[in-house]
Order: structure tokens, then C-alpha cells, then sequence
């Protein structure tokens, strides 16, 4: 039987949207283990239409929390440096999730051959892959469950 | 041991301040994308490039303001605003050469390419000369900065004070005028941010063209008065404060200017920006005056 998206898409997984405030995402992903059995590192967005706009992951919020110029001092070990959490935390306070996800999204088929994702994931340098069948998303694939599904079916 | 950096100073080049990450988007792709891209990496412009990568142009926060003043739909693409063609500098120019291209081209930044190859190698803005110089300063034994000095020469070394380089003469706008207006003076004094002020004149909160950016993006109307985006609380600094810990200030809180007030008083009377640091001189004392780098006021 072929290997496809299909049967290693996670159907369970939570959205978000482009207005979300940053804030409540961050708080989505944190409780993510409680509720998914899983920690997320990405989480798609879409729109009013179920459409999907983008993916929000942990790359994005990581790029915004990196001070700018950490370069200068970041090596400067007797620096003192203090309420830099806070800052951090404050910075995100007029940011929504639209402001610093990735647009660019790439999909793909229910149908696709699990070695075609692993082609793309590798390529790409993606690590999640949302499933879309006409234009509305049925799935998502995590490399970890990919990484999972190979190793079951790899003889030893 | 001054003197040493004095001479390394004089004949720093490009490379050496340079961010070696570009950040650049097809200049086919939309405004929105443009803010979301500036927004997340922290950059001021990005590079517009066509489809085979090549530079094309360069969109700046204050393009993008421009878009919004004047209405532009923000689906439309970067090609419609960006200012074309982008300026290039070479890795090994000096700073002091870089810094006078941008002076007398009136950009704040420049593109730097590799000198052999021609390849894009890096991106030059103001306040990396104002990183590279403050790493100099932290380590200088004449530093007030540096924990480790070895002398005390407190009285021997004058020391730049923020009065010095700040810009005198504050801008300011009553928080119940519209982000247009805002817009009209941020545009017409080229400058980064506004002060916002209350009835009485007090300081209340601050307006950058990030924050108008991201009004943009979030489909706010440039008819809302300022104080519902502008960011709250004023970051300010004593004018007779120490430049270094002005730019330590900025360099540590991810600010780009500080609000400069009288001691003891409220009264704001000058701004000092990233920027002023870079313009005005190297370091922060007269400890290497020899190496500054010369820069006339360009406004």
C-alpha cells in the first residue's frame, strides 16, 4: 500500500489567526502539551474564510525576541544587564500574530508520497507541512511523526 | 594603550560594522509582507530583489509610511514604492568613506558588496557604527563603562555629555491629532519618531514609524488621534548623563532614541538617537579623539 501525507497527517491541531494578539498565541503554544499531548513548535494561521494565511512558528517569535543588537554585547560577559525579560515581554504587547508569522506557507496534498515530504521537509527546510485538499487544510505533518513512521516501517 | 586604539580606529573598514545578514524580499511581494519582514527582524529597510535575486531597490520605514499617508492599498507591490536604485558601499571602503557616501546621498544605510567578487556581503546602517564604536569604548581602559579599568582618571579624560550630540529643539503633538498629521511632520523633518504630548504639553508617549507601520498592517485609519497606538512610557535621559550610558541605554533596551530632559526637571528639551551617535564622533571621551570620525552635520 503507498505511503501518503494521508496517513501520517495530524488531523488534531489548533489555529490561530492573523488579529490573534502575539500574547495569546504564546500561551496557546505553552499549553499545547496539556491539551495536544504534544509541545508545538509551529501553529497554522488562517483566515475568517478557514483559508490558511500563514504559519506562526517558534522561529518567528524567536527572531522577534532577539534583541537587536546582541552582537554588540551579547560577548560582554562583565556587562551588566538588567530587566531584559521585561523588555522582551513588553515588546509584545502591540504585536499580532499576522505581524510576524510566515506568509509563505508551503502545502501539500492528501495523496503525496511520504518520501515526496521528506524531499520537500529536507529541501525546504521546513519541519511541519499543512495538508490541503481544495483550498481547506485536512491535516498537518510534523517531521517528528515522520521521522516516527520511518523508523516503524525501516527493516532492521 | 590609547593611542593603540586611536590607530585602529582610524583605519577601521566596512566589514568590521557591517551586518552580515541582509534581509531582502522580491520586490514583487506586497507592502504587508514588506512590514511583517521589518517588524520581525528588527530592520529599519530591506532590499527589494528581483527574481533572479538581483538588488533592486530599497524599502524603508518611511516608504512605507508614505504608502499609508497616501493611501496606497497595502496589497500593493514593493516595485511601487521602493527607491531605486540601492546604494552600495565596498567592504573594505573605511567607515569614514561609507559614512560620507551616506551623508551626501541623505540615506541612513548602505549595502555593502564583497570587493573581489561583487557579491552581496552585507548591509551598513548608523547605529552598527554606534555598536562597533561602543564594543571599542567597553573595552578601553579610559572607559566609565568598563568594570575592569585599571585607572582612575576621573577628571583627566573629558567625557562627551549627552547635551553635546543631542538634536536641541523637540517636536512635539497633542495626542488628540491624527496619525496623518504625524505623518506630515515625521515627513517633513525626516525624523524616526514623535513626541506625544497632553493638553498641558507633558510628555505622554512617543509615535515611530514603527508604530505607524503597524497601524497600517492592522488596517487602522490615519484619522485616529495619535495616543491610541503611540507607546507608552517616554524613555528619557538626563541631559548631562554620560554619552555611554546613553548608548548603553539604547543599545541594551532596543531603542533607537532617548528623550532628552533639564535635570530635575520634566522638561524635554532635545532627543538623541542612534543615529546623532553615530554622526557626531567615534567614541564616547576625548581618550581617541585623534581617531574620530570626521562627519559634518548633514542637516
Amino acid at each position: 500500500m503507498k505511503s501518503t501525507a494521508a496517513s501520517i497527517m495530524t488531523t488534531q491541531f489548533p489555529t490561530l489567526l492573523a488579529e490573534t494578539p502575539l500574547s495569546a498565541a504564546i500561551n496557546i503554544f505553552r499549553e499545547s502539551f496539556k491539551e495536544h499531548r504534544r509541545r508545538l513548535f509551529g501553529i497554522m494561521v488562517i483566515d475568517k474564510n478557514q483559508h490558511l494565511v500563514g504559519i506562526l512558528s517558534m522561529y518567528d517569535i524567536l527572531l522577534y525576541l532577539r534583541p537587536k543588537h546582541i552582537q554588540v554585547w551579547g560577548s560582554m560577559e562583565d556587562l551588566e544587564v538588567n530587566g531584559l525579560m521585561d523588555a522582551a515581554g513588553s515588546r509584545i504587547k502591540s504585536i499580532l500574530v499576522g505581524d510576524i508569522m510566515t506568509p509563505d506557507v508551503i502545502t501539500i496534498g492528501p495523496g503525496v508520497d511520504v518520501f515526496m515530504v521528506l524531499d520537500i521537509m529536507i529541501k525546504k527546510h521546513v519541519r511541519r507541512l499543512p495538508v490541503v485538499e481544495d483550498q481547506r487544510i485536512i491535516g498537518i505533518i510534523y517531521i517528528s511523526d515522520l521521522f516516527n513512521y520511518l523508523l516503524q516501517r525501516i527493516g532492521d | 594603550m590609547a593611542k593603540i586604539q586611536a590607530n585602529t580606529l582610524s583605519t577601521l573598514s566596512v566589514h568590521r560594522a557591517m551586518r552580515r545578514q541582509v534581509i531582502c524580499l522580491d520586490q514583487n511581494k506586497t507592502i504587508d509582507h514588506a512590514i511583517n519582514v521589518i517588524i520581525k527582524h528588527k530592520v529599519n529597510a530591506l532590499l527589494a530583489v528581483d527574481s533572479l535575486r538581483k538588488p533592486v531597490g530599497v524599502v524603508s520605514k518611511t516608504d512605507i509610511m508614505g504608502a499609508y499617508y497616501a493611501g496606497l492599498p497595502i496589497d500593493s507591490p514593493l516595485e511601487h514604492i521602493m527607491i531605486s536604485p540601492p546604494l552600495f558601499c565596498q567592504a573594505e571602503d573605511s567607515l569614514e568613506t561609507a559614512l560620507e557616501q551616506m551623508r551626501a546621498h541623505k540615506v541612513y544605510r548602505l549595502y555593502v558588496v564583497d570587493d573581489v567578487s561583487g557579491d552581496l556581503a552585507g548591509a551598513l546602517a548608523y547605529p552598527d557604527i554606534v555598536g562597533l564604536l561602543y564594543q571599542y569604548c567597553h573595552k578601553c581602559e579610559y572607559s566609565h563603562l568598563n568594570p575592569n579599568k585599571t585607572a582612575i582618571r576621573n577628571g583627566t579624560v573629558r567625557r562627551f555629555k549627552v547635551r553635546e550630540l543631542m538634536t536641541s529643539g523637540v517636536k512635539s503633538l497633542s495626542g488628540h491629532q491624527p496619525l496623518s498629521a504625524v505623518m506630515e511632520v515625521l515627513s517633513a523633518h525626516r525624523f524616526g519618531a514623535m513626541l506625544i504630548t497632553d493638553e498641558d504639553g507633558q510628555p505622554r508617549g512617543v509615535l515611530s514609524k514603527t508604530d505607524l507601520a503597524l497601524a497600517y498592517k492592522h488596517g487602522v485609519s490615519p484619522d485616529v488621534p495619535a495616543e491610541t497606538i503611540m507607546q507608552a512610557p517616554v524613555h528619557t535621559c538626563d541631559a548631562d548623563s554620560l554619552l555611554e550610558e546613553a548608548i548603553h541605554q539604547m543599545i541594551i533596551s532596543d531603542i533607537h532614541r532617548l528623550f532628552v530632559h533639564e535635570a530635575n526637571t520634566d522638561t524635554i528639551i532635545g532627543v538623541l538617537s542612534l543615529s546623532d551617535a553615530a554622526r557626531g564622533r567615534s567614541g564616547s571621551c576625548h581618550g581617541c579623539v585623534s581617531s574620530r570620525i570626521k562627519i559634518e552635520d548633514h542637516i
